[in-house]
């Protein structure tokens, strides 16, 4: 059984951050999980998915972060708990809904964890989801351990249900993807009765009372938070600095603290609840110096509270000097580590620290890069849309019209890059390559001739590529909607979704026809196998000369790794040494110079390519494209 | 690093200049280059320093002494059109055949008796295909010929069709050529790099005279324009003093003035040294003012048998082209060579070494008439 459904209370156990999330909201007897999945917070749900059945969870993936929400606030508004797991892109995603449901409120524990990625290690951006909290006068909780994403969960459950509103639980990337002990509590055992109060309806309005109603809440909710033990000062009563800090920001501080000795010397608080901000305990502890030091992920958020704070209190707390991302001493985008924190420290101090010799990190990387393969962001051996991307470039340089792709978020992204043979020429938000297209397909009648393609994968298509077909439809864009459906969410680890006939907690579920959803719509629809190179590239080649309208081809192949974990290669592939000619003209190495899969290998020695047995998934794609008929493709 | 010869200095000193003939020379060589919708494409980079595609273009380096050295032996001598043993008019005698082709038929008639007397196995031919489209076709049946009858006046990758095959490997090929192609097939004849192609099998070339060959896309978008979307079926051009495309639609024949569609005529054309196809077995032309009858420009041993193989057998109807008319070729051919080395000469061409042909020759082309009147 999974450690999150452990009922051993007492016990230690090592746990992923998002596990102990996940974990924490078992603690409070969450009923309703649901969310669509994004790095770093899909194993939040995930792993509350494999233990719903057990423990009488609801848990589902969602079509998209919005109605992930109204899901679990369905399921508060019925009295019982109900927690929503999203990257910090969800959030916006989401906010419409969050934005309103502020005003509305609550009534069982609703809890809405976003999972920021600073340095957009897995992402598009690198917002800092805290703004909503402000934005939405909503409780915003912050962890630092293991621990603590525990034991806030279960205590944002309980602070949402006392207050009715939803809280906000933010956690970054180094809190949900490491691991660490976390001391397990109690499962409950009560049961609740859903059910809807139909006397009281819950809605926005009026906004005079609702608003009103909300800063009532939030005022209560301080004053929880000026005696909440996530709050802490460590530090000598009269520090030179004080450091205001939250999250893993906390965990750099102490270990730069620590390794310059200045233990006596720097007073560090520690902020679990970031917004709205614990007034008393801030002003006692800012009391304590003159000089305050922010270390924060990603915005100066507390940065730029405290220091609103402090002018409001400024009689009592007198003058500061604030070093942070305003003043430069931190940086003011990307990640902390204690490296960072350290520098800060010795330039404020003026203290000397060399931890390793000054040359290390260099030759570090020097020693890396002699080792380590050099190696571009990449699709996998016998990744589908290689395969597709190889066809688009193909047809579009047929067409000879300048077209190009409008890409979206998934696997399918790296077409910006050359494994993707660089043919994704803008990407922003999910489904926005569709609504880009939209807008692409209109500029006709100033003169504009390029022809459009637009991609989607099949899990971004039900999220958020429906509403733009149906304005394409509706407004008569002009462009050619390639689906990429390989039959997972592959880019956030295989969830499945409407169109895998398969629910979050492995039951069989009805199949959402992508075809059908988009003929219904009244668009030209076709589908075509990847794999099937040539006739791919035909294929596209005749839908861009077919002038007008939205035009949708349904691009199927399964994702490699998924159909790999269930059974063996399609094609045992080798390739002819004698037939290879390599680097003469007529091929050039097309296969390892230009189509680049990585099961494809380049000999210099022998100057012929050959297949690299241990990564090629047998795909046979390549066997295609080589001109001299070299590589053989035999049936597994 | 040595100058490139592959696909980047194609690129650079022809696509870019735009001055490809779009002869499929280059075309279905590798992965790289391929012909679609009457466009060349280029589907990858290429980065190899010398390559197949740059050696056989017409249009990256013309050495004239050295083709007519190579492959006749000697100098290059005759500059008005190129060597040659005598110049005649002929007709098919098969009316059904020269109710199908574009002059007399003598195109048509020559390959079919090559095919049927087992000269050659295969043919290299240019079919129009759908909305006009030209593209080469390999035949390999006298019966096939003429599905191929008749000009498409649109330039034709039709060398790309020798390239791509597929051959079986054993078979003498013959090929009809507009003057571009023919070039482009002296230079594979003489290229030192690796055959990969059928080369050293082509056993006839018949050569067409040409002038100019229109672009594919601009000059089939104004025709349909012009036929208000009507599907076209046939495209004739009539000459002088009529001077007329004629675009023949279901029952409807729609005329349009020559002169509107010069527009569409290639910059590449212009720059063209030859009008009769000079390193053909045998070049093809119309006789000016005699509806029917082929100019015949017999050049080489293997052309003159076949020719006279084909009057032998009765195919053909031959007599002696008027003193006029021979001069009427000499000074259009001269003409055109005259034209294409001001052109560039203005391009600054001539300075990059596009053409290797001596001073003296170059001045003689281009003292107007002095060829012409010898
Ligand atoms: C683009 C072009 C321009 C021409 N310009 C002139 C000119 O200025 N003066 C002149 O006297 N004659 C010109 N001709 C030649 C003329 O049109 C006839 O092809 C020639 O008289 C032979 O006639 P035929 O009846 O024997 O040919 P047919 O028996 O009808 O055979 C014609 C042959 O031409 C080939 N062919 C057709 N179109 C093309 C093409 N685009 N490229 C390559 N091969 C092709 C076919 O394979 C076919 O075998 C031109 C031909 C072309 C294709």
């Amino acid at each position: 059984m999974s450690l999150i459904a452990k009922d051993a209370p007492g016990q230690q156990v090592l746990l992923m951050g998002n596990e102990a999330i996940a974990r924490g909201a078992v603690e409070a007897g969450v009923k309703v999980c649901a969310a669509y999945p994004g790095n770093p917070s899909s194993e939040i749900i995930g792993s509350l998915a494999q233990v719903g059945e057990d423990l009488g969870i609801y848990v589902e993936w969602s079509v998209n972060e919005k109605v992930a929400l109204e899901i679990s606030a369905a399921a508060s508004f019925a009295g019982l708990r109900g927690l929503t797991a999203m990257k910090q892109n969800g959030l916006n995603v989401a906010s419409d809904f969050l934005l309103n449901l502020n005003l509305s409120g609550t009534k069982g524990g609703l809890v809405v964890v976003v999972c920021d990625d600073p340095s957009a290690l897995s992402s598009s951006n690198e917002e800092d989801s805290r703004a909503y909290a402000k934005l939405g006068d909503l409780p915003l909780l912050e962890p630092s351990t293991f621990q603590e994403a525990k034991d806030m969960t279960k205590w944002a459950f309980e602070l949402s249900e006392e207050l009715g509103i939803p809280c906000m639980l933010r956690s970054v990337t180094r809190v949900s993807h490491a691991r660490g002990n976390v001391k397990l509590g109690e499962i409950p055992k009560d049961v609740r009765e859903p059910h809807f109060d139909t006397t009281h309806p819950i809605i926005p309005l009026p906004v005079a009372w609702t608003h009103r109603s909300l800063h009532d809440k939030l005022a209560k909710c301080r004053e929880r938070f000026e005696t909440s033990s996530f709050n802490i000062y460590q530090g000598p009563e009269k520090p030179e600095l004080l450091v205001v800090t939250c999250g893993s920001s906390w965990l750099y501080v102490r270990e730069a603290v620590h390794n310059l000795g200045l233990e006596d010397r720097v007073g560090v608080v520690k902020l679990g609840t970031t917004w709205p901000l614990p007034g008393d305990f801030l002003r006692r502890h800012l009391k304590r110096a003159a000089r305050i030091l922010f270390v924060e992920e990603v915005d100066p958020f507390l940065e730029e509270n405290v220091k609103a704070f402090c002018a409001e209190n400024g009689d009592e707390l007198g003058m500061k000097t604030f070093l942070g991302k305003a003043s430069g001493d931190m940086p003011d985008i990307g990640e902390m580590n204690p490296d960072i924190v350290t520098e800060t420290l010795k330039r404020i101090f003026r203290v000397s620290y060399e931890p390793r010799p000054s040359e290390y990190a260099q030759n570090a990387t020097q020693i890396a890069l002699q080792h380590a393969p050099m190696r571009q962001l990449g699709f996998c051996a016998g990744c589908p849309h290689r395969a597709t991307y190889w066809a688009v470039k193909n047809a579009l340089a047929m067409d000879g019209r300048d077209g190009f792709v409008l890409g979206d978020i998934g696997c399918y992204t790296l077409g910006i890059a050359p494994a993707g043979f660089s043919q994704v020429k803008t990407f922003h938000a999910m489904g926005s390559g569709t609504g880009l297209a939209n807008g692409f397909g209109q500029l006709e009648r100033f003169g504009f001739h390029q022809p459009i393609i637009a991609v989607c994968g099949d899990s971004t298509f039900y999220h958020a590529a429906v509403p733009a077909l149906i304005n394409a439809q509706y407004n008569r864009a002009d462009f050619l909607m390639l689906i990429l459906d390989n039959s997972a969410t592959s880019m956030t680890g295989f969830q499945p979704h409407p169109g895998t006939g398969r629910t979050a907690m492995g039951q069989e579920a009805p199949v959402v026809d992508i075809e059908g959803l988009c003929r219904a719509l009244g668009a030209h629809v076709e589908a075509v196998d990847p794999f099937q190179v040539t006739e791919t590239t035909h294929t596209i080649y005749r839908l861009l000369q077919k002038g007008k309208g939205l035009r949708v081809l349904v691009v199927r192949r399964e994702c490699a790794l998924v159909r790999g974990k269930r059974e063996g290669k399609l094609f045992q592939v080798r390739v002819d040494q004698q037939r290879c000619i390599g680097i003469d003209c007529g091929c050039n190495r097309l296969c390892t110079r230009v189509f680049k899969c990585p099961g494809l290998v380049w000999d210099p020695e022998t100057g012929k390519a050959r297949v690299d047995e241990a990564i090629c998934t047998g795909c046979g794609v390549c066997a295609e494209i080589c001109p001299s008929s070299a590589i053989i493709k035999e049936v597994a | 690093m040595a100058e490139n010869r592959g696909l980047q200095a194609l690129e650079a000193n022809v696509i870019q200049k735009d001055l490809c003939a779009f002869c499929g020379a280059c075309l279905s060589l590798c992965p790289y280059l391929r012909s679609w919708g009457g466009r060349w494409v280029k589907l990858h980079d290429c980065d190899l320093a010398e390559g197949r595609c740059y050696a056989y273009c017409p249009r990256t380096e013309l050495d004239l002494d050295a083709i007519h050295s190579g492959l006749l032996g000697g100098p290059y001598e005759d500059l008005a059109m190129g060597p040659f043993r005598r110049v005649v008019m002929a007709q098919c005698t098969d009316p059904q055949v020269r109710q199908r082709a574009q002059t007399g038929g003598v195109v048509s008639a020559l390959m079919s008796l090559a095919l049927d007397a087992g000269w050659i196995d295969a043919a290299v031919l240019t079919r129009r295909g759908e909305d006009q489209l030209p593209e080469g076709y390999l035949v390999r049946k006298r019966e096939e010929v003429l599905i191929c009858a008749g000009s498409s006046y649109v330039a034709a990758p039709t060398l790309e069709a020798l390239n791509r095959g597929p051959w079986n490997g054993d078979e003498r090929i013959g090929v009809v050529a507009i003057p571009c192609q023919v070039q482009a097939l002296a230079k594979m004849r003489l290229s030192a790099l690796e055959r990969k192609t059928p080369i050293d099998r082509i056993a006839l070339i018949v050569g067409l005279f040409c002038t100019w060959a229109l672009t594919y896309r601009p000059f089939m978008e104004f025709v349909r324009i012009r036929v208000q979307g009507v599907p076209i079926q046939k495209m004739d051009i009539t000459p002088p003093p009529e001077r007329l495309l004629k675009v023949h639609t279901h029952g409807d024949v729609w005329n349009i003035p020559l002169d509107e569609i010069r527009s569409f005529i290639p910059p590449t054309c212009g720059v063209c040294l030859d009008m009769t196809s000079e390193w053909a077995d045998l070049s093809v032309g119309t006789v000016e003012g005699m509806e029917g009858w082929n100019t015949v420009v017999v050049r080489t041993e293997r052309g003159e048998e076949l020719f006279e193989r084909a009057e032998k057998e009765g195919l053909l109807e031959i007599r002696q082209l008027p003193e006029a008319n021979f001069q009427h070729l000499r000074d259009a051919s001269l003409l055109k060579k005259r034209r294409a080395l001001k052109a560039l000469q203005e391009r600054g061409e001539l300075a990059t070494g596009y053409l290797k042909l001596s001073q003296e020759a170059v001045q003689r082309i281009l003292e107007d008439g002095t060829e012409a009147e010898s």
